[in-house]
């Protein structure tokens, strides 16, 4: 942090000028406000597995869980429990965070692929009970009948429930404060030790530093934004299903991360807008969409082998 | 890369160029002009993917042709119709969801359709409840749909679960025997399924004397098929779906069951059938529609336009759910004067279709409070070569009017609640 640097801010400006006016240009361009919600819920979500995956160097291949905790937490309490987003989305939040705290201890003294498999297989553990416990979860046919309720701050309340543009800043607030936060911590001591662990990890532990902890720490803040994620994708759908849960959709979350950059803080975003808009294009047009989302990923893979704000980076190096 | 100096263009670079231009193309007719309002939409959310890809087809052509009769008599209030198709994937209610809310959101669709998978179907309805929007579900069958879960702006077009588990436990108690072993796929749809059949079979006087839960996706059924052999019963119902369905029913044939025991089931489709190899179309079962039905009025032409838009296909039960959803948005807008969906749902209360889109010997109407379908059911068997074309391969040895098997209304426990005026 030497001294202020305009240059290095302009990614930040454009992100946030693009992310702050979105409903105004969003359906001049043919997509829809919801649309450029989900890639903000998705963009949340990626950056989390990034906190992980891109800063810590540990791949896992289960996020999915979390977010799906995160959605079951929030339709299960206000369909069950409380009619209030505010205490849905703590909850969520909160089951997400408790269920990665308690599981990363198991983890994480695997690495690499062994460290995935083992997060898909507890991933696997989640989806199975969400699709087969049917009289609460719903089962396969997602848990329904519930919708996001307005929020009562005492001496206001936001409606969120019915208008889009109002529901996209909601998520939009959201996003920024969570992004913040990491923001802050990879800027901290704490981040710097988490980037050290990823370039040389017998190094840092050489240094003293318990790496075991700070990988399961940074498991547990990856974990807990992603559940953080989850609640509003379901509150952004009214809506949750297994498939939320299952490894494909951690599948997703990996493939966005390296499509936009893992090295970049913004990369993952840049994936998800992609990956997002790309979907609800390319599946309208043909019944073929896969094929083609796998055509992009594989030219990415070959050709930005840092993600698409890879360029730009290679670019500022030469 | 070294010695190379910034301005130089290599050919990395010239790739990463090419790729970017070539992603602005894909970009390029996502801006899309905004249609003109003139145009009353129907948005169809249905399967173009997976398993339920071929119903999902058919579907469509019934759809696409009533748009066509439509246009053709001058659209809907004088408005040209125009059909969205949107691909919901087999499985997958995130996107059956995210897929309802981009055609009403985006499109501002006056209609939405779908769903061939019940948990979709389902989803798509609670969406369209949520946004007020006139629903039609042409082919997703769990009874909660128009019975626990229903709402006033939804409307089913096929058979519930337990009035077609009805029909054949009739059929077959009368005349197979009262013994039934049950063959069930072990996920939500086929416990409902199962739960339909037995509560019929056991009004009918059939007894149950066994079961087995099959997983979705077994492909070796010879354990359960030991075991309902071991049960000794009259009947072994088999209701596996889809690959499932065409497996069990080709190991049924490799264990020889089918001569010793009577193979039945509950739904059955044309699509299903065409699947199979010859000595595994089998069994008794209920189709609900069929295109052999010489003596009901105007059948005939739906099957030579059909025939004439699908490559020579005859209509299948799905290609009938298309056609009439399609036009049961059209009658309602009709018969309600408007596109307000309140009002064309209390206009369709109790409506009975006119006979060129009921197609079926007793015609068909929509049951006030409860929205649902209700025509003719057709009991009969799968036969391995038809007499009339290789896609004759059923026989309709009954048919059964849906007003005798429907559970009450009470039973449905269908309670909708209107919105306010």
């Amino acid at each position: 942090m030497s001294g202020f640097d305009l240059r290095k801010q302009v990614p930040n400006v454009v992100v946030w000028l693009l992310l702050l006016t979105m409903p105004l240009w969003m359906n001049a361009v043919g997509g829809y406000t919801q649309l450029g919600t989900q890639v903000v819920v998705m963009g949340l979500a990626a950056m989390s597995l990034n906190f992980l995956l891109g800063y810590t160097g540990v791949l896992s291949f289960g996020h999915a869980a979390y977010f799906g905790l995160g959605a079951y937490g929030v339709g299960m309490t206000i369909r069950y429990l409380v009619p209030s987003t505010g205490i849905g989305m703590l909850v969520g939040t909160g089951v997400g965070a408790l269920a990665a705290a308690i599981i990363g201890p198991m983890i994480v003294r695997l690495r690499g692929v062994y460290f995935a498999m083992v997060t898909i297989a507890f991933a696997q553990v989640f989806y199975f009970v969400a699709f087969r416990w049917n009289h609460v979860t719903g089962g396969d046919d997602g848990l329904t009948n519930w919708t996001r309720e307005p929020i009562n701050f005492g001496f206001a309340t936001l409606h969120i429930e019915q208008d889009p543009v109002t529901f996209y800043y909601f998520v939009l607030a959201i996003f920024a404060v969570a992004v913040a936060v990491m923001a802050l911590l990879l800027q901290s001591p704490f981040g710097r030790t988490l980037i050290a662990i990823r370039e040389n990890e017998r190094r840092t532990r050489f240094l003293g530093i318990n790496v075991n902890f700070h990988i399961w720490a940074s498991w547990l803040i990856s974990c807990t934004f992603m559940a953080l994620s989850g609640t509003l994708y379901a509150l952004l759908n009214n809506f949750v299903d297994p498939r939320a849960l299952y490894w494909t959709q951690s599948g997703v979350f990996v493939i966005m991360c390296v499509l936009g950059g893992m090295r970049s803080f913004w990369g993952p975003l840049v994936g998800a807008a992609i990956y997002v808009v790309l979907q609800d294009y390319l599946s309208s047009a043909t019944p073929n969409w896969m094929s083609f989302i796998g055509l992009v990923f594989v030219v990415a893979v070959l050709f930005f082998p840092r993600g698409v704000l890879g360029i730009f980076r290679r670019k500022s190096v030469e | 890369m070294t010695g190379n100096t910034s301005n130089n263009i290599n050919r990395r670079r010239l790739l990463q160029a090419g790729a970017v231009i070539g992603g602005a193309q894909l970009a390029a007719p996502y801006l899309q002009i905004a249609r003109a309002s003139d145009v009353v939409k129907i948005g169809m959310d249905n399967p173009l993917t997976g398993t339920y890809a071929a119903l999902g087809k058919n579907e469509q052509i019934g759809a696409q042709y009533a748009v066509e009769q439509i246009n053709a008599k001058g659209g809907i209030l004088g408005r040209k119709v125009e059909l969205l198709i949107e691909d919901s994937t087999s499985g997958d209610a995130g996107v059956a969801v995210q897929k309802a809310r981009k055609l009403i959101d985006r499109d501002q669709v006056n209609f939405i359709l779908g769903n061939i998978n019940s948990s979709l179907a389902q989803a798509i309805a609670n969406v369209a409840n949520e946004k007020g929007v006139f629903n039609v579900d042409p082919g997703g069958h769990t009874d909660s749909i128009t019975g626990t879960n229903c709402h006033w702006n939804t409307f089913r077009v096929c058979n519930t679960t337990a009035t077609e588990g009805a029909a054949v436990a009739n059929v077959l108690v009368k005349n197979m025997g009262k013994k039934f072993y049950y063959l069930v796929p072990d996920y939500s749809f086929g416990h409902t399924l199962a739960a339909g059949v037995e509560k019929a079979a056991a009004k009918a006087g059939g007894v149950k004397v066994g079961e087995a839960l099959t997983p979705l996706g077994t492909t070796d059924f010879s354990s359960y098929l030991i075991k309902a052999q071991a049960a000794n019963p009259d009947v072994i119902i088999v209701l596996q779906q889809g690959d499932d369905g065409v497996n069990v029913l080709k190991q049924i044939v490799q264990f020889g069951l089918e001569k010793r025991f009577h193979i039945a089931g509950a739904q059955m489709e044309l699509e299903v059938l065409l699947g199979l190899p010859p000595e595994a179309r089998i069994g008794t079962w209920v189709f609900e529609w069929y295109y052999k039905q010489p003596n009901v009025p105007h059948v005939n032409e739906f099957v030579a336009a059909i025939r004439k838009r699908s490559g020579g296909h005859v209509p299948t039960a799905r290609t009938y759910f298309g056609h009439t959803a399609v036009w049961t948005c059209a009658l309602a807008a009709e018969q309600a004067k408007s596109l307000d969906a309140v009002k064309m749902a209390k206009a369709m209360q109790g409506y009975k279709l006119p006979p060129e889109i009921s197609l079926m010997p007793d015609g068909a109407f929509y049951r006030a409070a409860q929205n649902q379908m209700i025509g003719d059911l057709y009991v009969g068997h799968a036969q391995a070569q038809g007499k009339d074309g290789p896609e004759d391969l059923f026989a309709v040895d009954h048919v059964v009017n849906g007003k005798d098997v429907s559970p009450t209304l009470a039973e449905t426990e269908c309670h909708m609640t209107w919105p306010k005026a």
